[in-house]
């Protein structure tokens, strides 16, 4: 099968403002197979979001190869990016319109992704009268509802409360499995990356660093103590790329919020 | 309410300031009133107000057009953003009665050279606004609206305008403001009618009753435009906005 995303020596640089190029992203090499669930996991800052936005092909400067096989891209920015104009319902619609998807499939997609995500009561308001997560979570509508053949998502579920969060995850696992759509996911969280992936990459200052295969069977569930063993092997990986000791192991194994945030412990270290 | 209650202790404090003066010289409310009645029984005021309103309504419709493309220009273009800006300034510098003086000594004292100073002294207040409105249009918008494979007419449209739109009704009511101040002017030298016209040859009269008469009227007429037509569009317009408190 051919694979979905291709992606041969991308670099892509950025001009300061005296004029000095910075290289964001530094030959990355990605191939992605249909149907895929890869997540990318990255400290902040390492060209996750530039990767992304070179893939929706929003950003067409750049060097190397990016090819997306043929098929609807679905973006699901960073932030919600909501038109503050429209109500909700309006807000799909716009995506609906512009997808040109047939308008008597319309109820049922947003329904069902709008109650999926709780959002049903909340068709008639305004992006300023629902909060931030809700607004998150409306965006995801979005981005589903114009049904994708690729779906980039960059943080997701970084805005939610962790039992939201638990579970769109599960949801989103099942409509993957029925749709086969091919995901490309960026996290600062290991244990939500354990959990989605087929394969993780951790990337790191604009490259690839580390490859990782999640073998746990589907369909999986949230509290597998293996999804916790291997986000600490993905940790330790991650912590012996930036060149320190890796991560004490007197974290107690029963409590995986420790090891959650990937991002806490990055940033913990980068710090001494 | 509160607006009511404005309102009526500003006709209030004109009134007690009044009585520091001979009413020939600054009449009250209540006088200034019945004279305004009076013009508007004999009915030759509205053929004024008629004309200056045309001119307002001209002036303000041809600012918008010299002023919202060059903003848009200088919104989208950095080169045409650095060679406009000091035409920008230097167009916001001189003074209105200049424009009006060289418009009349070049164009002849008729409708269209009165016009065309009522618009260019407006042009850069309007342009200075949709400048900064396109500058600060949201291209995160723009990149999630391309992604959802939104044609161009509707980005336009749905992304672009509403952004833009606010900036577009502010500087419509910042220059209908300056509109309204250099269309009087310019019919004081050089219009032989208008409200202008009438303050001018009242104020040779010494007549300072039919002076604040015609002040007033315009003044009404000034509100009625506010709050019956401006008010109600925005309203409608950004229906959409968190309510602040009015
Ligand atoms: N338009 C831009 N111009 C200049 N530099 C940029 C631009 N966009 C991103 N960068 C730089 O590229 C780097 C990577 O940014 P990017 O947004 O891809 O990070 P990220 O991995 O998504 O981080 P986060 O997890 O915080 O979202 C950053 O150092 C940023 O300063
Ligand atoms: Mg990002």
């Amino acid at each position: 099968m051919n694979p979905a995303i291709e992606v041969a020596s991308l670099r892509k640089t950025f001009k300061g403002r005296d004029g000095t190029s910075r290289a964001v992203l530094k030959d990355l090499d990605l191939s992605v197979g249909a149907g895929e669930f890869l997540c990318i996991l990255g400290p902040s800052g390492c060209g996750k979001s530039t990767l992304l936005n070179v893939l929706a092909g929003l950003d067409k400067v750049y060097e190397g190869q990016a090819r997306v096989s043929a098929g609807r891209v679905g973006y699901l920015f960073q932030e919600p990016r909501l038109l503050p104009w429209l109500t909700a319902e309006q807000n799909l619609d716009f995506a609906l319109t512009g997808c040109k998807v047939p308008a008597s499939r319309w109820d049922e997609l947003k329904s069902r992704y709008l109650a999926m995500t709780g959002l049903s009561e909340y068709r008639d308001y305004y992006p300023h009268q629902i909060s931030g997560g809700m607004a998150q979570r409306l965006a995801l509508v979005r981005a589903l509802c114009v049904e994708p053949g690729i779906l980039l998502m960059d943080e997701p579920f970084s805005g939610l409360d962790e039992i939201t969060a638990r579970r769109i995850r599960t949801d989103l696992l099942s409509i993957w499995r029925e749709t086969r759509k091919t995901i490309v996911f960026v996290t600062h969280n290991a244990y939500e990356a354990c959990f989605l992936a087929d394969r993780i990459l951790v990337m790191l200052g604009g490259a690839f660093r580390h490859e990782m295969r999640v073998p746990i069977a589907r369909p999986r569930s949230y509290d597998d103590p293996a999804i916790f063993e291997l986000s600490r092997d993905l940790i330790k990986a991650f912590d012996a790329e930036i060149g320190r000791e890796p991560v004490p192991s007197a974290i107690p194994a029963n409590e995986p919020s420790l090891v959650d945030d990937l991002d806490r412990h990055a940033a913990a270290r980068m710090n001494i | 309410m509160l607006k009511l209650v404005s309102f009526v202790s500003a006709v209030i404090i004109w009134g007690l300031l009044s009585l520091t003066l001979p009413p020939e010289i600054f009449p009250g409310p209540i006088e200034t009133a019945r004279t305004l009645w009076g013009e508007i029984v004999k009915g030759d005021l509205w053929t004024d107000l008629a004309m200056t309103m045309l001119r307002v309504v001209a002036g303000l419709l041809l600012a918008l057009i010299l002023g919202v493309p060059v903003g848009v220009l200088m919104g989208l273009n950095r080169r045409a953003e650095a060679v406009l800006d000091v035409w920008v300034m230097i167009g916001l510098t001189v003074p209105s009665l200049c424009y009006a003086i060289m418009a009349f000594m070049w164009f002849g004292l008729n409708e269209s050279a009165a016009i065309l100073a009522i618009a260019v002294t407006a042009a850069p207040s309007i342009t200075i606004n949709i400048w900064e409105g396109v500058k600060n249009v949201d291209t995160k918008l723009v990149a999630m609206a391309r992604v959802f494979e939104a044609s161009r007419p509707a980005i336009v449209r749905r992304v672009l305008m509403p952004q833009i739109f606010p900036y577009v009704m502010a500087s419509a009511r910042f220059g209908l403001g300056i509109i309204w101040k250099i269309t009087v002017l310019v019919e004081l030298i050089g219009r032989p009618n208008g409200v202008g016209f009438k303050l001018f040859y009242w104020y040779q009269l010494a007549d300072m009753r039919q002076v604040l008469a015609w002040t007033l009227l315009f003044t009404i007429i000034m509100l009625l435009i506010e709050l019956v037509i401006l008010k109600p569009i925005e309203r409608r317009i950004f229906a959409w906005r968190p309510q602040v408190a009015v």
